[in-house]
């Protein structure tokens, strides 16, 4: 027995030390061939030009009929580069007052005009938050020599934030007239004279879009192994197909799905991703379901000077799939309300109500909603929307009361309780959650609310799943491990006992 | 906003009673409200360049907003909203309809002569607040060349006047100046340049018609017009080329001073024709001449010594049997059963050239050498050199 013992111990010994030793010349070894790389070449002299889009209003040229010397393509690319600039420059410079920028973009006279009032509202502590959605310039005059040029823009549409003290003191939306002169200047065209000829309040007229036929009865839809990432590298045809023979066979009509605003590329809308929405909505028709696209999700900067890239964005998206007939509406974001207090309720709001136009503008024929994350909010903006959505995660013997209060204040339009369910979990973290005949009895009470109320419905959700990311629910395993077992059916496959409650019969 | 603001707000009546709408630029804007309360909400004011608020002063149920000088001094409009009511309003500043400054941009600085090139002159006449003046505003379009003098009203559209200036047929400088409302600007200058290049005639010069290899002919060009009449400009780069008999190609250019462009080119050293024709890039051409050069040396003498190894050639006299000048090229071609073995270059010095042979390069045999100088050649077959 001794030998033995003293037999591993000296194999222990050993096994340990070349371990120790092997992990030496490793890290050695590491560091010497990391100190034997040198700089990649074609970073050395540094020529790569490190540009970030940031500011991308919609501009329209009018035809080019201008006075002076013909305009050609080149310079007039050149021409609406520094023009954006010059406007994005001024927003940053009247939103932080400083003045960064303001001499690329502004000579020498002009710019003293904006110093002025920079330094007017550094004094007072006014601060202006602005944005230009829309340009429609037309060239004017274009001198002879290609060093002066002349435009009209015609009908900007401006939106501001006027803050003092760092309080909001007024928004407002206008549409302005502004004739500019440019001189070419080193290189960039820059602001010479600027004269506003023209300056109106502006209230976007949004279309409102017919909602009788509406008659949702669907469900929120991610596949099972890739919650939250719908779109990513893992999407599967087949899979989203037998899901929605599933959900089609359940007897529900519709699904809510989700473009995370980052995933799709932001305001350069990536082609692969459009072409899987498509693919997904293709599929939805095949099926006979309808589709609802929540936009947005995961975004969370509503600021200003990002609206225009955010514009870019649905103007992708939005043309790409309005005309499929699998499209049941737009909600342009999934509970917004749980941003009020990091992000200011007014900035939120005044970010949908923009949200809302651009996304009519674009698409006249479908209904917009927004996914408000309670019954209390879900008034905010109902003149804009086409129906009203909320979310339920309260008890439902309160259901009847709140849906009640709601249709007080919005008696006409229709309303879509748009996420609700139970967790069937109940373990380590939740140690008296719910059972899965819990979960039954809940959806069974649920449909029965939904009948008596007239609501239309789409619940949360098909599947229990894996994994939830950390930005859904945080990180904390007591709020994460009920999330994954909201579904119907179970990560094996296994339609649990709500499945009889996911749609009522008729 | 707190709640005593609240109850004030929706409790209060305010009307505007400021009904001037047009403005002076410079001149002191109010705005002026009458009001039933204390409440004093901010007046937002945004014009061409900027925006802010202005904050009120109540005096006697009267709201006083005096609108910074920044914003009362630039053209255009001002737009104003009453924050916390749906008051709103506009303000049309106009400028100061009197010159403080011309502002001229002119271009491209330098023209061409024909009536087809043109420059253009644009003046944006500006207010002493460095505001563009008025739509339609007449501006004086002057300019002078030679005996002529032009003055042409045009009118500011677009915040700017512009006028064409065509360039006349003579070249010359074009001075250009513009007046308005009575200011004048300073003076600008055009350049017109003349046009391109016509084709010209070429002549040659030369001291003697023989071929020394040492005098030089000058080649000039006629004075180079353009189409009207005008002499090109200084710098012109003329090329000539010249084919000599043997068809090799030779260059030499030179750039015109009046209109004339010179160029040299140093005498064959044999009997040859030039045929010489200049051209201006692209543009235009000149005729051709041709030029011959007469044999300068006759015959030479060629003289072996010191074992064969040392061959002198000369006396090498020219036309008039002086020595020919320093610098005649001589080549020693050396054979060796039929195969040449090594050429060797010199130039004469006093009428004279001597070549040696090297032990270590030609060892001891027969060899056979040819000699050429001016475009003659003799030769010399079965050397023996020891």
């Amino acid at each position: 027995m001794v030998g033995l013992n003293r037999n591993i111990i000296r194999t222990i010994l050993i096994a340990s030390y070349i371990m120790i030793v092997a992990s030496i010349i490793a890290g050695i070894s590491a560091l010497f061939s990391y100190l034997n790389t040198g700089a990649d070449r074609s970073t050395m002299l540094h020529t790569e030009i490190k540009k970030v889009i940031q500011y991308t209003p919609k501009i329209n040229w009018a035809p080019l009929v201008n006075e002076g010397r013909e305009m050609d393509a080149e310079n007039l690319k050149n021409l609406e580069r520094d023009y954006v600039n010059a406007w994005y420059v001024k927003h940053i410079a009247y939103k932080t007052n400083t003045t960064t920028g303001i001499e690329d973009y502004y000579t020498d006279n002009a710019r003293q005009n904006i110093y002025a009032i920079i330094n007017n509202n550094k004094q007072q502590k006014i601060s202006v938050d602005a944005t230009t959605l829309t340009h429609n310039p037309e060239l004017e005059f274009f001198s002879e020599d290609g060093q002066l040029a002349v435009i009209t823009d015609k009908n900007i549409v401006e939106y501001k934030q006027v803050l003092q003290n760092n309080k909001l003191v007024l928004q407002t939306t206008e549409k302005a007239t502004y004739k500019t002169v440019f001189l070419l200047e080193d290189g960039f065209w820059r602001v010479r004279h600027m004269v506003k000829e023209k300056n109106e309040n502006f209230v976007p007229k949004n279309k409102p879009v017919a909602t009788d036929s509406l008659h949702i009865k669907g469900i929120n839809y991610y596949p099972k192994d890739t919650p939250w990432d719908m779109f990513g590298d893992q999407f599967n045809k087949d899979t989203i197909g037998n899901d929605f023979k599933i959900i089609k066979e359940a007897g529900l009509n519709s699904v809510r799905i989700f473009i995370q605003y980052e995933d799709f590329g932001k305001a350069n809308v990536k082609k692969e991703k459009l072409e899987k929405l498509k693919e997904t909505l293709t599929l939805a028709a095949a099926n006979n379901l309808k589709v609802l696209i929540t936009l947005f999700d995961f975004y969370g900067d509503y600021s200003v000077l990002d609206w225009t890239l955010n514009q870019r964005h649905i103007e992708t998206i939005v043309t790409a799939v309005k005309n499929h007939d699998a499209l049941l509406g737009w909600d342009i974001k999934n509970e917004p309300n749980l941003d009020f207090k990091s992000r200011g309720k007014e900035k939120v709001i005044a970010w949908l109500t923009t949200m809302i136009t651009q996304v009519k503008a674009l698409d006249s024929k479908h209904p917009i909603t927004i996914g408000w994350s309670d019954t209390k909010s879900a008034t905010i903006l109902k003149d804009k929307v086409d129906f009203i959505s909320f979310h339920y995660y309260e008890s439902l013997n309160t259901l009847t009361t709140a849906i009640e209060n709601l249709r007080k204040e919005v008696p006409k339009k229709p309303l879509v309780m748009q996420e609700f369910g139970i967790s069937s979990y109940s373990g380590f973290w939740k140690p008296f959650g719910s059972s899965k005949n819990d979960q039954a009895n809940y959806h069974k009470k649920a449909q029965e609310l939904i009948k008596t109320n007239k609501l239309q419905f789409m619940s949360w959700t098909l599947y229990d799943f894996g994994s939830v990311p950390k930005n859904v629910v945080g990180s904390l395993p007591w709020r994460k491990n009920p999330q994954k077992r909201f579904g119907f059916i179970t990560k094996k496959g296994i339609k649990k006992p709500s499945f009889e409650f996911i749609s009522s019969a008729e | 906003m707190q709640k005593n603001d609240v109850a004030k707000q929706t409790n209060s009546e305010i009307k505007l009673i400021t009904t001037q709408t047009e403005f002076n630029a410079g001149h002191e804007i109010i705005i002026q409200f009458a009001i039933n309360n204390t409440f004093t909400p901010l007046l937002y004011c945004t014009n061409s360049y900027g925006s802010l608020v202005i904050k009120p002063t109540l005096k006697n149920k009267i709201l006083f907003y005096q609108i910074p000088k920044i914003f009362c001094k630039k053209r255009g409009i001002i737009y104003w909203k009453l924050s916390n009511t749906t008051i709103s309003g506009k303000l049309n500043i106009s400028p100061i309809q009197k010159v403080a400054k011309m502002e001229t941009y002119i271009g491209p600085p330098s023209i061409e002569a024909g009536r087809k090139d043109y420059s253009m002159l644009i003046v944006i006449p500006t207010d002493s607040l460095d505001n563009p003046l008025l739509k339609n505003t007449a501006v004086t379009a002057k300019h002078q060349f030679l005996n002529q003098k032009k003055n042409e009203v045009i009118f500011t559209k677009n915040l700017i006047s512009h006028k064409k200036l065509f360039s006349p047929l003579k070249s010359g400088r074009m001075l250009v100046s513009s007046e308005c409302l009575g200011e004048n600007s300073k003076e600008f200058t055009v350049i017109v340049y003349p046009a391109n290049p016509t084709d010209f005639e070429i002549s040659a010069e030369r001291h003697h018609n023989y071929a020394d290899g040492n005098q030089i002919t000058t080649f000039y060009s006629s004075i180079i017009k353009d189409q009207q009449n005008n002499i090109v400009s200084d710098g012109t780069y003329v090329t000539f080329f010249i084919k000599n008999k043997k068809g090799n190609t030779l260059k030499t250019a030179g750039t015109t001073i009046k209109g004339i462009a010179t160029a040299k080119m140093i005498h064959p050293d044999y009997e040859t024709d030039w045929s010489i024709k200049a051209y201006i890039d692209g543009m235009a051409e000149s005729n051709t001449i041709t030029l011959s050069y007469k044999q300068v040396l006759k015959d030479f003498d060629v003289d072996f010594s010191e074992n064969n190894r040392s061959i002198t050639i000369g006396p090498l006299q020219s036309f008039m049997q002086q020595m020919i000048p320093d610098g005649l090229n001589i080549t020693l071609l050396v054979y060796k059963n039929n195969t040449l073995i090594n050429t060797e270059i010199k130039t004469s010095y006093n009428g004279f050239v001597t070549f040696t042979l090297n032990t270590a390069v030609y060892p001891k045999d027969n060899y056979t050498i040819k000699i050429s100088a001016a475009g003659l050649e003799k030769e010399f077959k079965s050397i023996h050199i020891w």
